[in-house]
């Protein structure tokens, strides 16, 4: 099974909501900020419950935000 | 029975030595440029540091006092009993100064994943330990029949920081080369 990764738009989000802060988006997603930096590094899989709550925040569907990404395709996400 | 003191604080120094070889060799994970620390990683520092100090304190206390006569009511038992108290008390000095600092979230999920992963440190560790201090008591104390009771003491708080020195590496290591990112 080829590896697979989970991408995400969190970073343009943060942006599309009022230039929100990954401090922020922490505080109210309930981790830490360098748990927000290394998700929108793509360096981490957060759980579902997390995912859910950062789904909630940008008032999205989950899968608006997080993708499920073949590692060859990784580059073309954006 | 001093020749297997000196091969258990070998193995000792040895245990050590590798660790901070592994720490020093492993770069971290290049697509996280430089992170600032979580408050967990700092804790793990901090921990590193006040372990490796007891552990040092404690073999340097039994080189000077002697193994055997270090939990009668010597001096040196008094001194350690400070250090190890001034070192419990610095962690949980560092661990309040860091929820103040930080604030809301100190450990949330990845956190948690790194120190479950952590543990796998730790119990080759202490596993080391006890391997290294059950061939050295058994074959120094084989024709007395009996191991005095110091080093039973001993046994428990080497095996106790040990623990310790184990978690802080695991918990270091964690964060500097990064945990499953797999889907």
């Amino acid at each position: 099974m080829p590896k697979a990764m989970i991408a995400n738009t969190i970073r343009r989000l943060r942006f599309e909501h009022g230039e929100m802060t990954q401090q922020e988006l922490a505080t109210r997603v309930g981790c830490t900020r360098q748990t927000i930096i290394v998700l929108e590094k793509e360096r981490y899989v957060p759980s579902l419950s997390l995912a859910f709550r950062i789904a909630r925040v940008f008032d999205r569907p989950i899968e608006d935000i997080f993708d499920l990404v073949e590692e060859p395709e990784r580059r073309q996400v954006t | 029975m001093a020749a297997w003191i000196i091969i258990a604080s070998l193995i000792a120094v040895l245990f050590i030595g590798a660790t901070a070889r592994t720490l020093a060799r492993s770069r971290p994970d290049p697509d996280l440029g430089k992170l600032p620390a979580t408050p967990l990683e700092r804790l793990g520092w901090i921990g590193l540091g006040i372990a490796a100090a007891l552990g040092l304190s404690l073999a340097v206390l039994v080189a000077l006092g002697g193994a055997e006569g270090f939990f009668d009511d010597s001096p040196y038992r008094l001194v350690f009993w400070l250090l190890l108290m001034t070192g419990i008390t610095a962690w949980f000095a560092a661990w309040y100064a860091t929820k103040r600092r930080f604030g809301g979230v100190v450990i949330d999920e990845r956190d948690r994943a790194v120190l479950a992963r952590s543990l796998s440190v730790e119990s080759m560790g202490v596993l080391l330990s006890l391997v290294v201090w059950t061939i050295s008591l058994t074959e120094a104390f084989t024709e007395d029949g009996a191991v005095p009771l110091g080093y039973v003491q001993l046994v428990f708080w080497s095996t106790l920081i040990v623990g310790a020195f184990g978690r802080s590496v695991g918990v270091v290591l964690g964060y500097r080369r990064g945990i499953a990112v797999d889907a």
